[in-house]
């Protein structure tokens, strides 16, 4: 904003926005530090906020008793997996409608945005049935394939909106040279688009590394993630908190260090190309 | 004029996606509304009942509660996030330090999972550890937060943490709105003498409209898939007091083998979004149709 502001002022809204930032970090911060602290220590009164035993115990007890790992692998090949499947049958389709608009690019794309609002339980009845059937249930497999599906109208979407921002002139240059389709897309579009594709991939494999709701639905204890080894693991009476703030933390500690990187791609993502 | 040939790749290439759309999201979707008028209980089976189910379903108490539930955590939650989102929204568009690094903390929360935003605020929210007792502690003895574990209170308990978790979106969406305004009205209603608060209210949010708009669909979204959040943090208790509709149908799924009662509830939930949501994709479909092809 061009208004002048004064130094003063400036100084303020910067603690107060700091001040915010402390407030809605607090939480997070606290599971991280009670991941380190004896059990006795993460339900002490007064809480222990730095002064306490440091401890690895809790992660190692973790893994010793419901095998972390697994479920963490889980996480990776299933985020990853269909990350990837999603970009391979997007990418395509992104291209076309962003290059080559027909008369129904509009309706697909208003046709598939609207699906990601629809509510999942709506066909979680007959996903449901479909994986009994074909013996997928608490398989990576089916994990994979349906969030896909699920995420696809936005990685549609996400690609979209960013290979609009490639123009179209410089493809048309191209053509007037004399490059194949083929080359076209290879050489002039590709590496105008990775930087797209990157943010989409990052954006994708969070939302599938979060996603819950199927995850609970569909699976049990071979094919669990991490949402769903958490889940299980949680007691309302407040049992274990600090192996269960130590199971949250490894949840979410790849997520925390890819925002911070990458912060622009996450908050353009997270907003679904919202805010560029 | 593209070659034709082009246009024959462009048209191939959104195949897969028309397959997925037209099969994967159509079909289910059909399926689960024809299962609901079935008196299908563990299997689906289609003896036709009518409207059976739904009227079992409207003579739940468990599902008038859900109903009721989720739209008090809609309202509330949209609300709160909005006027939350706004103010650090405006708060960090003042030439703050570390802009971006503010930004990326603000966005933390939402880029976690709902299930563990449900077991940061079950700690806080216990009354026996968390923020009631540490206050307790401090000599505030009459002092009282026990949302989460009390009857009347739990829905606002995970309001308040889904709320959390979601105002740093809104706050980006809107601070992007906030750096599109032209900043010549700054320097002209300096000169005209209007108070800053009066800027904001009456020429700043009007010209965001269309980002709030975004804002509320997106919110809205997270609204109608109210389950991971409510399962982590309070089971859906005290009793039913915090029960949502998708829980309803994941418990009739699962523990309880009502197939048909669970697809009628889905039934519900599908046409009632999809009637909030025709009006909207209709004003969307026409501006652009209008605008670019």
């Amino acid at each position: 904003m061009a208004r002048a502001v004064t130094n003063r002022r400036k100084l303020v809204f910067t603690l107060v926005a700091w001040t915010l930032a402390l407030l809605i970090f607090f939480p997070i911060l606290w599971t991280v530090l009670t991941s380190f602290k004896s059990e006795a220590d993460a339900i002490a009164s007064p809480p222990k906020f730095l002064f306490f035993d440091w401890t690895l115990e809790n992660y190692t007890t973790v893994q010793e008793r419901s095998d972390y790992a697994r479920h963490f692998w889980n996480s990776v090949v299933i985020s990853l997996g269909s990350t990837f499947l999603g970009l391979l049958i997007a990418t395509p389709a992104a291209w076309s409608m962003a290059f080559v608009p027909g008369k129904r690019t509009r309706d697909l794309l208003m046709w598939m945005l609207s699906t990601k609002m629809m509510p999942a339980v709506g066909v979680l009845v007959p996903i449901y049935l479909i994986c009994r059937d074909l013996g997928l249930l608490d398989s990576r497999t089916a994990l994979v394939v349906i969030l896909t599906l699920i995420n696809l109208p936005i990685i549609v979407w996400m690609l979209y909106s960013y290979f609009k921002e490639i123009p179209g002139e410089i493809l048309e240059a191209a053509r007037m040279d004399g490059a194949s389709l083929r080359s076209e897309i290879l050489y002039v579009l590709a590496p105008m688009a990775v930087p797209g594709i990157a943010s989409t991939l990052l954006l994708n494999i969070i939302l599938a590394w979060n996603e819950a709701f199927w995850t609970l639905a569909l699976t049990a204890a071979k094919a669990a993630p991490l949402t769903a080894f958490i889940a299980s693991y949680s007691s309302p009476e407040g049992l274990f908190y600090a192996k269960l703030s130590a199971a949250s933390t490894m949840a979410i500690a790849p997520i925390l260090v890819m925002g911070w990187f990458s912060q622009k791609q996450l908050v353009r993502g997270l907003t679904f190309g919202a805010v560029k | 004029m593209r070659p034709r040939r082009q246009i024959a790749t462009g048209t191939i290439a959104l195949l897969p996606v028309w397959a997925v759309v037209v099969v994967a999201y159509l079909g289910t979707i059909a399926w689960t509304v024809l299962i609901s008028f079935t008196g299908s209980r563990t299997l689906p089976v289609y003896d036709f009942v009518g409207f059976a189910q739904y009227e079992r379903l409207f003579g739940t108490s468990r599902w008038i509660v859900s109903i009721g539930n989720i739209a008090t955590f809609g309202v509330l939650f949209i609300g709160c996030c909005l006027i939350i989102g706004f103010l650090l929204a405006v708060a960090l568009d003042q030439k703050v330090r570390a802009e971006g690094a503010l930004r990326t903390i603000y966005l933390y929360p939402y880029s976690m999972s709902f299930i563990v935003t449900g077991l940061v605020w079950q700690w806080i929210m216990n009354p026996e550890l968390g923020l009631q007792r540490s206050l307790r502690d401090a000599g505030f003895e009459s002092f009282t937060f026990d949302w989460a574990v009390n009857r009347d209170m739990a829905i606002y308990a995970v309001a308040v943490a889904g709320i959390w978790q979601a105002s740093g979106l809104v706050m980006a969406i809107l601070l992007a709105g906030l750096r599109g305004i032209d900043q010549d009205l700054w320097k002209a209603t300096k000169v005209d003498g209007i108070p800053t608060w009066r800027v904001y209210l009456s020429i700043v949010l009007p010209l965001l409209k269309p980002m709030i708009v975004t804002a509320v669909v997106l919110l809205s979204v997270a609204v109608v898939k109210a389950y991971d959040l409510v399962v982590a943090l309070t089971r859906g208790g005290p009793g039913i007091a915090s029960e949502v509709p998708a829980k309803f149908v994941m418990d009739n799924l699962f523990e309880r083998s009502n197939i048909g009662l669970a697809t009628a509830a889905s039934t519900v939930m599908l046409v009632t979004v999809l009637t909030a949501l025709v009006p909207w994709l209709y004003a969307e479909y026409f501006r652009g149709a209008k605008g670019h092809g």
